[in-house]
């Protein structure tokens, strides 16, 4: 029998099996995305606490068998619960969005890089005031795209690496996989214009530092231009319902 | 694929009945006589033609209304919102509430693409603006019973959103330490939660 793998972990998705047990996907620390069964986590509070929900992070012990998908979950020591993300709906969507992300593109890798990545994201979202919510949803999933290795190129042409001033407008071609100078420009598929101060978020987010967006318009605009970008990378075509409702639904906080 | 193999893979798909349980109660039914067996599949099939969600409020029922909404002796005044039709069995288990209920059929999960238009808030909102022309337009209180969870929560936060401008008091079940539970083996979120819900004595 294999060691048991102790890792640091984040519960991203919850979903009741059986009469009384709970399949979870974690992102952990030391052996990436994973799903874990966690047997009698819903009758019995002694194994894993109430505080085994959403969001929650902690110690995870995990069985593991090779060629196995399914891992078992022997205990969880929650070290963070995070109930401020059910505060207010505009913070459980973001963290929605950050969990769908990051389920979609990670594997089950070691990646210590990303699992910061993700709770400092919800950290950050968490501790948000509500119209500080989107900007900071922006900002933890551009910084967790960076972490995985697909981020944008936004401050010289993604096809031919001509520096590109800051101060000027850009094309953003996602097939390039970032702005584009004015002659890549012309021959790029699509794009879209990049303001200079979307480019100046964009760079910040990037590099995981702060950049507050208010303006509803430069709030829908990022949303758009985010779910484009993973729109491009992704493999398939399943829908992303968690960004799907942070963007469009009205219940889920929305910008009007 | 044979009759026996049949039954097995239908009953597998049962809570906590695996491959060889379900062949396990197959082989079973085979030795019990034609009566009995007859009796069970005639059960079953009346439980999908008969039971269905009461038209007030979502539990399960075979008749228009369900039982709790028919007793006139229940507070119609008091809705108690829960996720699921099995919650209610769990707070009728305790025997303190005399009100009525109302079956959200779910939670907000964006993740899982569960909105509120894939609950019955609607509805809800119809019993609560007297929609259904009865006495429950004069609800006085709305207790929000979805579970402790993050999405349990959310879920309740969205419904008061919703029924706060009526002008309906909004309460949440409390949340803590169980009855007859040792403080020293809570979590440190349970005991959070039970201090921050504290009450004066």
């Amino acid at each position: 029998m294999a060691p048991p793998l102790v890792t640091d972990a984040i519960v991203l998705h919850a979903f009741d099996y059986l009469e009384s047990s709970r399949i979870l996907k974690l992102v952990t620390r030391v052996g990436g995305v994973r799903s874990v069964l966690a047997r009698g986590a819903r009758a019995s509070k002694r194994r894993f606490g109430r505080a085994l929900d959403l969001f929650a992070e902690g110690t995870a012990e995990l069985q593991t068998k090779p060629g196995r998908d399914l891992d078992t979950l022997s205990s969880f020591d929650v070290t963070r619960a995070r109930p401020q993300l059910a505060g207010h709906l505009a913070r459980f969507a973001g963290a929605g969005t950050i969990a769908e992300l990051t389920l979609r593109f990670a594997r089950d890798a070691a990646d210590p890089g990303l699992y910061d990545a993700v709770a400092t994201a919800l950290d950050a979202l968490a501790s948000a005031a509500p119209e500080r919510a989107p900007d900071a949803t922006l900002a933890g999933a551009w910084r967790i795209l960076a972490e995985l290795g697909i981020a944008p190129v936004i401050d010289q042409c993604a096809e031919c690496h001509a520096s590109i001033d800051m101060d000027a407008v850009a094309v953003f071609s996602h097939p390039a996989g970032g702005v584009v100078c004015a002659r890549c420009g012309h021959l790029a598929r699509r794009g879209r214009s990049l303001p200079v101060s979307a480019r100046a978020a964009l760079r910040d987010w990037l590099a995981g530092d702060s950049h507050p967006v208010t303006d509803s318009g430069a709030i829908r605009a990022h949303q758009r231009l985010l779910r484009e970008f993973v729109r491009e990378h992704l493999a398939d075509d399943r829908p992303l319902h968690a960004f799907e409702a942070w963007e469009h639904a009205p219940w889920a906080g929305s910008v009007a | 694929m044979s009759a026996i193999d049949d039954l097995a893979t239908e009953l597998s798909r049962l809570p906590g009945i695996g491959r060889k349980t379900a062949l396990r109660l197959t082989y079973h039914l085979l030795r019990q006589p034609t009566d009995q067996t007859r009796r069970l599949a005639s059960a079953l099939l009346t439980l999908g033609e008969r039971v269905h969600p009461c038209a007030r409020c979502f539990n399960l029922t075979e008749e228009e209304l369900c039982a709790i909404c028919r007793d006139p002796r229940r507070d119609q005044t008091t809705i108690c919102v829960v996720e699921q039709s099995s919650d209610i069995g769990a707070i009728e288990r305790a025997g303190e509430y005399r009100g009525v209920y109302h079956v959200l059929g779910g939670r907000l999960s964006p993740l899982d693409g569960i909105g509120p238009d894939d609950l019955t808030v609607a509805a809800l909102m119809d019993r609560l603006r007297g929609g259904q022309g009865d006495a429950e337009s004069t609800v006085r209180e709305v207790i929000l019973a979805t579970n402790p969870s993050l999405e349990g929560e959310a879920t309740a936060l969205y419904v008061q959103g919703q029924v706060a401008p009526l002008g309906i008091s909004v309460s949440r079940i409390a949340r803590g330490l169980p009855v007859g539970g040792d403080l020293e083996y809570a979590d440190g979120v349970t005991i959070a939660q039970a201090i921050a819900a504290r009450r004066a004595m």
